[in-house]
């Protein structure tokens, strides 16, 4: 059963990132996902496609948009326009501002390695969390990343995982099932302490 | 008997390593040219790649055979990455081997590293005034574009804060200066973008939509430029319709129907990018 062994194959990819990101499983999730995704799709320069989400992380155009455009990126998705619904029937263009730049990255501009970092959050429609996690998450992810990738063994330990994994059969299950699994595999029993979310 | 054997194997060396040149050369272009695609089709990762092994490739050129198109390369791809001092120097060196236009590209080069150190330091001002020297001056387009895009998002996230009248003012301002930059390179995808984002400030929406259409058919420097200009249409294209007569908006909605059909979007307002 392709299933079995695929998440067998991911459980030892989060053994071998545990060595090289100490207790910091939650960082496992959208490199481990990308990796795996990536070498399905054959694509050779995921080591380049990991780095480069930090390139792009914070455009400066998020914070130039116009008031309008806040608030109908607000209104517009059903979940956010529930959670804020006090903030846009005042119209609090203060509080909505300040949300906005998490918020429109990680939801309006679909970021994929943002949406992995957040997926917990996003997941229990906590939006709030996502805003005042996001520059702590991400500065952190950065930080944490950047000693690992400067040490072979960590690309080819991702190499490694997404090979096998997609050898195994990856492509044959669906995109969410494998974010699952992943995510199960991390606060499972691998035994590599607090470092996820509690939420999660 | 042996000097003929010396002779081929000395022949032999010298075509190997010119080979082994032009190869680096050739494959830095090559991996210039890449980049400069790949950005345009919204692949934003695989262009830094791309730009990446083109300054690797041209570095090897430039110490084994160091002439000015290997520099130029070199400071090409230096500037897409903005590591603006090596570009400088690249430039520089490709001026003093022959590159006639080296020096007033190192010398911009300069300059969008001076204007990205004060924005850093949050010195606005200052970094906006040498924006607007590039943007006066220059002819060097991959500056010309750092500038027109830094100095719009910088003009742009203070107009919030204007009085009315100064905002008018302001916004009128960047927008001539957006129309110049059109007039002189009408399919830098680029321009047409920035000119979308000033348009809904001064709450054109019908212009910003056009615009917005002209960036995404002409391309946009990133995947993450281009989503958020399809967030910027769909946001006119909604705002529009509902404001508009009845036959006004059937032909709207006509165009926005073929324009999606012609990007493979779900419907006239989701991206096939977005997931829900």
């Amino acid at each position: 059963m392709a299933k079995k062994e695929v998440e067998a194959a991911l459980a030892r990819g989060v053994e071998l990132l545990s060595e090289l990101l100490p207790l910091k499983s939650w960082l496992f999730f959208p490199i481990l996902y990308a990796a795996c995704v990536w070498a399905v799709r054959r694509v050779f320069d995921y080591r380049e496609r990991i780095l480069a989400w930090q390139v792009w992380l914070d455009p400066d155009f998020v914070r130039t948009k116009p008031d309008d455009f806040v608030l109908d990126f607000f209104r517009g998705n059903d979940a956010l326009g529930r959670e804020y619904a006090e903030e846009i029937a005042r119209r609090d263009l203060r509080a909505l501002r300040a949300a906005f730049p998490a918020l429109y990255c990680v939801i309006g501009l679909e970021d994929a390695f943002l949406k992995a970092l957040f997926k917990a959050e996003i997941e229990a429609a906590d939006y709030r969390a996502v805003v005042v996690e996001f520059a702590a998450r991400t500065a952190k992810a950065r930080d944490d990343i950047r000693p690992a990738a400067a040490d072979p063994a960590f690309w080819n330990a991702l190499e490694r995982v997404g090979r096998e994994a997609a050898s195994l059969g990856l492509h044959l299950l669906e995109d969410e099932e494998v974010q699952d699994m992943i995510v199960a595999l991390i606060k499972g029993p691998v035994g590599l302490g607090p470092s996820i979310p509690p939420e999660a | 008997m042996t000097k003929p054997i010396f002779r081929s194997a000395a022949v032999v060396l010298v075509l190997a390593l010119s080979v082994s040149c032009l190869a680096h050369l050739s494959r830095a272009k090559r991996y210039y040219a890449d980049g400069q695609d790949q950005a345009r089709a919204s692949m934003t990762e695989r262009a830094v790649a791309s730009w990446k092994r083109a300054v690797e490739e041209a570095g090897r050129e430039c110490r084994r055979k160091p002439s000015a198109q290997a520099f130029m390369v070199k400071g090409l791809a230096e500037t897409n990455l903005g590591r603006w001092r090596e570009a400088e120097a690249s430039f520089l060196k490709a001026f003093s081997l022959g590159f006639n236009d080296g020096q007033a590209w190192a010398s911009d080069a300069a300059l969008s590293g001076l204007a990205a150190s004060f924005e850093e330091l949050g010195l606005e001002t200052p970094a906006l005034r040498i924006y607007g020297q590039i943007l006066d001056k220059s002819d060097f387009k991959p500056a010309l574009m750092i500038a027109a895009e830094k100095r719009t998002n910088l003009v742009l996230a203070r107009v919030a804060d204007l009085d009315p009248a100064e905002k008018t003012r302001t916004l009128a301002g960047l927008t001539k200066t957006l129309d110049r930059l059109i007039d002189k390179d009408f399919a830098c995808g680029l321009y047409h973008y920035l000119h979308a984002q000033a348009d809904a400030h001064l709450g054109d929406l019908r212009r910003s939509y056009e615009e917005a259409v002209m960036a995404r058919e002409l391309g946009l420097p990133s995947e993450k430029i281009g989503r958020d200009n399809d967030n910027g249409l769909v946001y006119c294209y909604i705002r529009l319709k509902d404001s508009l007569p009845t036959a006004e908006r059937d032909a709207l909605t006509a165009a926005q129907a073929g324009w999606a059909r012609k990007w493979g979007w779900r419907d006239d307002r989701t991206p096939a990018w977005k997931k829900e």
